[in-house]
């Protein structure tokens, strides 16, 4: 009878306890996690607490002592170069453990082991375009070199001794939230966080949409809509610049059919705007500072996520005195300065990602036509774990070209389903780890140079200052000796003829030191003028160039503020040359909108309310001129906003000059648009959301994209197309300024904070000065300083064998 | 008087298991202080209840305070709750409804 009595509460319990500690659709376990010994409170930092730390640690050669200053910024000192990489995966460990995880996850699509299957998709792209195989090449490449090899293995043990401490307890509160927990990192995730990069900077392609643009439109409207390169820009490599002759003969373009051909009904995609992924680079000379000393800027734009995406670090051996940013997941210093040499990275956007159209040898399953005959393809089999449904098993066909990434089961954009190969400079064995190791080592140009060398891929605009007096740029990657329009749209890919030939000898890409002009810059505009020797095509932007270019050609006596003014620069060319011929063929009466409109200042500033009429009416415009483009049929990419701005000044001469323009639709396009824009206005005054700031919205959002963790609005202003180029989730990613005088004068901002942790203090401790465009002068301590030099110095740890 | 001592019994060995083992022994601990110390059914469901929540909020906002609400109003946030004290509280009570249940089965099982 007791018994009977008790089986009510004790099967209740049960039944709580179980439903507790397992997740319940997207709710996480929530007993585990609502736990405050070992769950979420678990992650509730001291906002006091005492960083001092001894840490006990067999593998290290000699101890090690790390800083820790007042932004939570380390400093390692090491006697060696082991123990200074294991003491930045250590590091990289303690502060920043689920996201190195979850992004290397992405990186080689392994995240529906821990989401389950609605990332399978997402899984299968990664693999399928070969992300895992691309490492696996680089890694060998890597680890042929003593020294490469030495900073992997070091880093990768750095961060297991971290793991092993770990209980569950200590987690990292997202393995909470997602119920999954660390595993051991070994040396290819480091390698697949550097193709995440490869493929966040290289991936992006209008070879489909363009293949089938060509088909569609006469020759020469084609030309003037999608011009190879845009010869209007203020090129990375200055113009004029003398270029060497080439190496290498120019490669004719082969005879017979090269090009795949596409029909409007083989796919349905619409292209996004590739528009503010992008960055802006650039070094002032001596001559045209006011210290005499050359000055070095640089601003990734890359996506705005917290834990952010990047992690500051100094790095000190007797042989190497390095500060910047690192990418938790890799060691080393990717973009900073060391005691001699400052670099920066802009991306170049040469075109090194091309696809080949396959045909399936008749009657057989496992070939492909090959010059003739069918040749089998190598088949590589990619396991994909899903979270509590077993293994997916994904067969990618390679082919000589490269994997298959697209086919009928596998459809590509718009639900392509024709077979395509892809042939991409990220897939080849590459060892960008020893170009980072050398670069962070290099005490001069000639030592910058060599280091760069290595580097394949993502080819980058690298600019460069150091404390000699000496500014350069380089245009760097490994690129292809291409014949006209190789791999700009699909090629047949049954032909030896459309083959990727020859590298060109990396001495030979574009580069310029010490031009005349005083200055070098980039912003991911077109890399030369029309005299390089080689041919490419790429995805140019011009607009911040322009911008970049005439601000930078003003200046004299310089000084860092000034280039504070420059990285946050709102100023809009497009509105600059498109609003007046928008204001001369509207036809609506002065309204409200158009008086705000009259009175502007082109400026995209935060608070401003003719910034958003500006920006919804453009937005408007721009559809509406290009949506009967194609007639009945659907316009698949939209000819670029400087190609389009460029046509309507030459259309609006012609309408004052009584010709026929060009843009036959101008003024219905501005009219329409004009109205349609009053709808999306009078939407977002109705929210009150008609400040520029507002109605943009700039993000930082956590990387699980939960709003808890995210901060929204950023009152800041900028666009895609401003040098400040704040978007919605993408913008400014780091921001340094460095002054190379006999002292090194160094400042930067990042959107987010050192700790990884949304339970610390130091989670987004930089992001409101990133948001008001305020820097950190940042402390850069030489080989000799001593900890009570510095009252910038909080806390120490030290790493020692016993 | 055996109320106020299985409350505090319960939360304090509650404390010291979990401080080494899962979450979930909080259940054990209540089910054990129940049916060694016995109560009735419903006083025994309170002592657990209380022990556990009491020992739940103690620790969270214990540490919630050296931590001055960072994490607990981002939790807020994310469980849609007004503001982190709620969150706390709501927490608490999660852990103090296991302990309650646990209490009851073994005053149940122990039939007094």
């Amino acid at each position: 009878m007791r018994m009977m009595r008790a089986i009510v509460p004790i099967l209740l319990t049960i039944i709580l306890v179980l439903v507790l500690d397992n997740p319940l659709g997207s709710l996480p376990a929530l007993g585990r996690l609502l736990d405050p010994v070992n769950g979420w409170a678990a992650s509730a930092e001291r906002t006091e607490r005492d960083f001092n730390f001894t840490i006990v640690s067999p593998a290290v050669k000699a101890p090690v002592t790390i800083w820790f200053d007042e932004y939570m910024i380390p400093h390692v000192h090491a006697a060696n170069e082991h123990d200074v990489y294991y003491a930045q995966g250590y590091i990289h460990a303690y502060f920043r453990l689920w996201q190195m995880d979850l992004q290397t996850r992405a990186a080689g699509g392994r995240v529906s082991e821990v989401l389950g299957d609605k990332a399978l998709n997402f899984d299968r792209t990664q693999r399928r375009k070969g992300m895992v195989y691309a490492a696996e090449n680089s890694l060998k490449a890597i680890e042929e070199d003593p020294r490469s090899k030495e900073m992997m293995n070091a880093y990768t043990d750095g961060i297991n001794e971290y793991i092993h401490t770990l209980k569950y307890r200590a987690y990292p509160l997202e393995y909470k939230l997602m119920g999954f927990a660390p595993e051991d990192w070994t040396n290819i995730k480091t390698v697949l966080m550097l193709k995440y990069m490869a493929d966040d900077l290289t991936g992006y392609t209008e070879d489909i949409e363009l293949t089938l643009l060509r088909d569609m439109l006469p020759a020469d409207q084609f030309a003037m809509l999608y011009p190879e390169r845009d010869y209007s820009s203020t090129p990375v490599i200055p113009a004029g610049t003398l270029f060497e002759p080439p190496l290498l003969q120019k490669v004719p373009v082969p005879a017979g059919d090269l090009w795949a051909h596409l029909k409007p009904t083989d796919f349905e995609a619409e292209k996004v705007s590739n528009e503010g992924k992008g960055s802006n680079n650039w070094a002032v000379s001596g001559a045209h500072t006011k210290s005499g000393a050359p000055i070095l800027c640089d601003d990734p734009h890359l996506g705005l996520n917290l834990p952010s995406l990047w992690y500051q670090m100094q790095l000190q051996t007797p042989g190497m005195n390095v500060y910047g940013v690192s990418l938790p997941g890799a060691p080393g210093i990717v973009i900073g300065f060391n005691d001699s040499i400052s670099w920066g990275f802009t991306n170049n956007y040469r075109d090194v990602k091309d696809f080949y159209a396959i045909e399936p040898a008749a009657g057989k399953k496992d070939a492909y036509m090959f010059n003739g005959v069918a040749v089998p393809y190598t088949e590589r089999i990619e396991r994909i774990g899903i979270k509590g449904k077993g293994t997916f098993y994904d067969t990618v066909n390679y082919t000589i070209h490269g994997p298959v990434v697209y086919d009928e089961r596998f459809p590509g954009p718009g639900k392509l389903k024709k077979p395509l190969a892809l042939c991409w400079m990220a897939h080849k064995a590459s060892n960008e780890m020893l170009a980072q190791y050398l670069s962070n080592h290099a005490r001069n140009y000639m030592e910058f140079v060599e280091a760069i060398m290595s580097f394949q891929c993502p080819a980058q605009n690298m600019v460069y200052a150091d404390r000699a007096g000496n500014i350069a740029m380089w245009g760097q990657g490994q690129f292809v000796n291409k014949w006209k329009d190789q791999g700009r749209y699909i090629m047949n890919g049954k032909d030896s003829s459309t083959l990727w030939g020859k590298v060109i000898p990396m001495q030979e890409n574009p580069h310029v030191l010490n031009p005349a002009q005083g200055y070098v810059s980039s912003a991911n505009q077109t890399v030369t003028d029309s005299t390089y020797p080689y041919w490419y095509n790429g995805y140019f932007y011009q607009f911040r160039a322009w911008r970049l270019n005439s601000l930078l050609s003003k200046l004299n006596g310089a000084t860092v503020q000034d280039m504070f003014a420059i990285q946050n620069d709102t100023y809009s060319i497009l509105a600059e040359h498109a609003l007046p011929i928008m204001l001369r063929y509207v036809q609506a009466k002065d309204d409200k909108y158009l008086g705000e409109l009259k009175k502007w200042n082109n400026e995209l500033s935060a608070e401003s309310l003719a910034a958003t009429v500006f920006q919804v009416w453009w937005e408007c415009l721009y559809k509406e001129l290009w949506k009967d483009m194609l007639a009945k049929d659907k316009v698949p990419m939209k000819p670029l906003v400087e190609r389009t701005m460029e046509l309507m000044m030459l259309s609006d001469s012609a309408i004052q000059q009584h010709q026929q323009p060009f843009l036959s639709n101008l003024t219905a396009a501005i009219n329409s648009g004009y109205k349609l824009a009053l709808d999306s206005l009078a939407k977002l005054d109705k929210a009150g959301n008609l400040q520029w700031y507002k109605a943009k919205n700039t993000m930082v959002r956590h990387l699980t994209k939960i709003p808890a963790f995210s901060y929204d609005e950023r009152k800041l202003g900028g666009w895609g197309n401003t040098l400040n180029a704040a978007k919605g989730d993408h913008g400014p990613s780091w921001r340094m300024v460095v002054q190379m005088g006999k002292e090194i004068e160094a400042y930067g901002v990042y959107p987010g904070g050192q700790s990884g942790n949304p339970g610390s203090k130091y989670y987004a401790s930089f992001l409101d000065n990133w948001t008001e465009g305020k820097y950190y002068k940042l402390n850069f301590f030489n080989n000799s300083a001593k900890q009570k030099d510095s009252s910038s110095i909080k806390y120490t740890w030290t790493l020692q064998a016993k | 008087m055996r109320f106020i001592i299985n409350i505090f019994l319960t939360a304090l060995l509650a404390a010291l298991a979990t401080w080494y083992l899962p979450w979930w022994t909080v259940a054990i601990v209540s089910f054990i202080v129940a049916l060694l110390l016995p109560q009735k059914n419903g006083r025994a469901f309170w002592s657990g209840f209380l022990g556990i929540f009491l020992m739940w909020l103690v620790f969270s906002v214990f540490r919630d305070i050296s931590n001055e609400h960072i994490l607990s109003a981002r939790m807020a946030k994310l469980f849609h709750l007004p503001g982190y004290g709620l969150f706390l509280v709501v927490a608490a009570m999660v852990g103090g409804l296991v302990g309650g249940l646990a209490a009851w089965s073994g005053a149940a099982l122990r039939g007094r």
